[in-house]
Parts: C-alpha cells; structure tokens; sequence
C-alpha cells in the first residue's frame, strides 16, 4: 500500500505540477462541473501550440469511439475536475504497461487473468463482448462464452491491476449498444473457441457484423419486444404483449434534444480532454502497432515453416 | 457511473444548464411535455420575446438554445436536423426563420442566444415565478433598464468632480474681486 501511494506520488510530482493547480484554485474541490484550461500544465508556449493545433485536427475525431472510458461522467453532480484529471493519468499510467486493445461491442476478446485458485495462478477467458459501460478507472466490460454447455459471464473491470494481458481477437461490431440479449438466443450465437488466434486484419474502418440473431422461445430474462432490437431476427410474442410495447414506446425520445444533451459530452469538452492525453495515447498506439505487425510477421514465418 | 454516449456529437450550450430535466405538470408524460415545450418554443422563435412562468421558460430555453445550435452546426441541407425543425417547430413557416434569419444572426455569437429575465408577479395573481424569455438580438428596447443618474457611477463621480472645482475657482475669483 504505501510502495502503491509512494509511486503515485513520484508520477503525480513527475508528470504534472498539480501542486499549482491545488494551490491555485481551491474551488476545485468543489462538485459543480469544471471547465477551465490549466495553465500549470501548458508551461511552455509550444506545448500550448501544439494542444491548440490538437484541437482543431480532425484526428481527435475518432477518439471518442475509441477510448469512450477517458470522458467522464455526463451528469454534473458527479463532475469533479480534479478527480478526473487524476484519473486520467491513472489510466495513462496503466496503459503504458499493460496494452489494452481498441475493442467495441461484439468483438472478441482474450483476457489473461491472475488468479490464486487456477492452475499456475493465471486463468484465460475469451468471449464477446456484450457491454461496456462506466467511465473513468471504474469502466468495465462484460465477456460472454459457452463453457461446457452452459453460458458464462465474466465482468472485467479494464483498469483491474490483476489483469495481465487483453488480446482482441476479432475487432468488429454489431448493430446493438449492448448484447445483452445473447442470454436468451441459442447458445451457437455466444460459443467461441477458446484457442482462438488473433484474426489479421488491419482494415481503415471497423467492420460491422449485421448478423440477425433469434430468441429462444418464452421465458426471456427481460421484455426485449419493448428494447427495439436491430440485430434479433423476428420477436414473437402474444398480442397482449405487443401492445404493451406499443403502449410504452417512446418515437419521441429521438428528438429530445436536451436529452440527448444531458447524456452525452459536449464537443468542445471532449477536445480539451483529449488534447489532454493525446500525446501520450498516441505514442503508445504506435508502440502497440509495431508490436502487433511483429507478431504477424512471426506467426506468417511459422506457419511458412509448418507447411514446408 | 455512467459512460457518456458518443455517437452524436453536440456543441456546448452557452448558459448553466440544470441537471435534471422538470417534469412540466400534464396528463400525458413524457410526451405532453414535449408537446406543452414545443408550444412556448414556436411562440419565442415567432415573437422573440416572451412572458410566461419561470419553470417552462427555463426548460423551454434549453430547447431553444440547442435547436439553434444544430441548425447553427448542420444547415439546413442535413437531414436529420430538418427533421427535429420540423418536429418542433409547430407552425411550418417559422423554420424558414430559423435557418434563414437566425442562423445568420447568431453565426458569431459567443453568448447565449437566449437570454431570461426574472419579471415581477403581477399582484394579486397566482405565487409562481414569472419570467421573460427573449432571443438576442431582437429589435425590441431592452429589458433591461438601467438608471444613468445613479451617483456612484464613473462618470457622474467625475462630472461631480468637475462641478465642485468650477464652483471653488468661482469662490476663489469672487474673493479676489471683493472690495472692503
């Protein structure tokens, strides 16, 4: 604990003259949201250059898919600009040891996990993908998988140090947010071999999988006539029930505009915060490329030498 | 802990928004509040400033301002944006104003583009708030008004100034011109 607390310090000092900012504005602390540019941080003018270029070039763009986690809570009562900040470097910080993989909902991933009860203290679960969700350290992701018949799900936290390492085997996604309804559809739909290889495909853009899955007939675990599905082939259910969800649909929902506001992060915002890491994110996305074409050319070498 | 969604992107709204939505009191939920918003939206686009209870001009005013602003970001060419025009904007020749006139007007705007005045309660009249709801930039006096008399202002401080010097240079004259 106090080895943990001291190395934090040492990278707090290091990275970041936070003391500054604490010195500076007390209020802070405060929990109303907090828009401000530090200027402790930009100490250098070229710094500042840079951060202003950042913002206006487009490869901020796709930031927010990629690392949804690094954006933080939309509502403001649970807006701490310090807290967040710190956060953020606490996720860099993890990045830069451990390489977490660009994944969305429905890809599949291999997770190694430390564990003191398996065999040789690791424990390997690979599985789709069926939700992401919370921001910051405490983001996590839900993997799903068939193990001897019966379906199995494991809840990660991606910040969770007894991770040792997370390979995306197959980067897509589907056409749902979540793939929560995997638990009712035949389990063909979530079996996935567990010695599965990395799939070599580097392509520009992410490839969606629009496969449509079927239900299992009733009993369901929730009501997804009422969910609005697009990647469930056909929901039967009784007439009482379609018109319940009729009855409760909401075609309005789409044009509530400070709805849509409240939920989600606005643009200028999201720019100051990844102008932030930008930087350091992208460096460690080149080193995370160069070890992935590594690891192709090996694997093309063996499988070269297999076949002679 | 939630995690913000990020397929739309929103520009920033220039004023303090709240961070709960009010459930503005009607029969049909969600939907009757919609429909009671879109109502007091078309009346501010129509006649830019308006007087009505403090709760629906604040919720109203969210509404407007981002309206405005994805019409300010998308143009009218975007489908979907003239789809949320056309969704609230309940009398169809006022969408025309609002990519045609306000668009226009509100292109460098680093403000707000609305703007909410507390008004007095009319007595005797009901106890809730009343407030005054206006787009910037409308060609009415403003709201407003402040007094130019006031004596702590800079320049009647100086004009104050000025008089008393006048006055003591006069004294001074008066003096010197006295025979005894």
């Amino acid at each position: 604990m106090t080895m943990v607390s001291r190395l934090w310090c040492q990278k707090t000092w290091q990275n970041l003259a936070l003391a500054k900012v604490l010195g500076k504005e007390p209020k802070t602390f405060s929990t109303l949201v907090q828009l401000k540019t530090d200027e402790a941080i930009d100490d250098n003018d070229s710094q500042a250059q840079t951060n202003d270029e950042l913002i206006k070039s487009p490869s901020l763009g796709n930031y927010r898919l990629v690392y949804p986690e690094f954006l933080p809570d939309p509502n403001p009562l649970f807006r701490n600009g310090i807290r967040e900040k710190l956060e953020r470097m606490d996720m860099l910080n993890r990045r830069s040891v451990l390489s977490i993989p660009e994944f969305y909902v429905g890809s599949i991933l291999a997770v190694t996990y430390s564990d003191p009860h398996a065999v040789g203290k690791i424990n390997k679960f690979v599985g789709i993908c069926i939700l992401r969700e919370g921001c910051g350290l405490r983001s996590s992701f839900l993997l799903r998988n068939v193990v001897n018949g019966e379906g199995v799900e494991v809840h990660y936290d991606l910040y969770d140090p007894a991770i040792q390492k997370i390979d995306c085997l197959r980067l897509e996604k589907r056409l749902d947010d979540e793939l929560l309804y995997l638990r009712d559809a035949p389990l063909e739909y979530s079996t996935f071999p567990f010695d599965m290889e990395i799939e070599a495909k580097i392509s520009e853009s992410i490839p969606v999988n629009d496969i449509k899955i079927p239900l299992n007939p009733l009993p369901w675990s929730q009501r997804w006539e009422r969910y609005n599905l697009k990647g469930v082939k056909e929901i039967v259910v009784n007439e009482r029930r379609q018109k319940k969800a009729a009855a409760l649909a909401k075609p309005w929902e789409k044009y509530d505009l400070m709805k849509t506001y409240r939920e989600t992060i606005p643009e200028e915002e999201q720019n100051e915060i990844f102008s932030d890491v930008y930087t350091k994110l992208n460096e460690l996305e080149i080193q995370k490329n160069i070890l992935k074409r590594k690891y192709m050319l090996q694997r093309q070498k063996s499988s070269k030498t297999r076949t002679l | 802990m939630n995690q913000a969604k990020v397929e739309k992107l929103v520009s920033r709204l220039r004023y303090n928004v709240g961070p709960k939505p009010r459930k503005l009191k009607n029969v049909d939920g969600s939907e009757g509040r919609l429909r009671k918003i879109k109502k007091t939206l078309t009346a501010v686009i129509k006649y830019e400033r308006i007087e009505l209870n403090y709760a629906r001009a604040d919720e109203t005013r969210g509404y407007v301002e981002r309206l405005i602003s994805e019409a300010l970001r998308h143009g009218p060419e975007h489908v979907e944006t003239m789809e949320l025009a056309n969704f609230w904007i309940n009398e169809k020749q006022l969408v025309h104003k609002l990519f045609k006139v306000l668009v226009p007007r509100y292109q460098n705007y680093t403000t707000s583009f609305t703007k909410l005045h507390n008004a007095p309660c009319i007595y005797p009249g009901y106890a809730y708030k009343r407030a005054i709801l206006e787009l910037r930039g409308n060609i009415y006096p403003t709201v407003e008004q402040s007094n130019p008399h006031q004596h702590n202002l800079l320049h009647n401080i100086l004009l104050d100034a000025a008089r008393k010097e006048y006055r003591m240079e006069k004294y001074k004259e008066i003096a010197a011109n006295m025979n005894f």
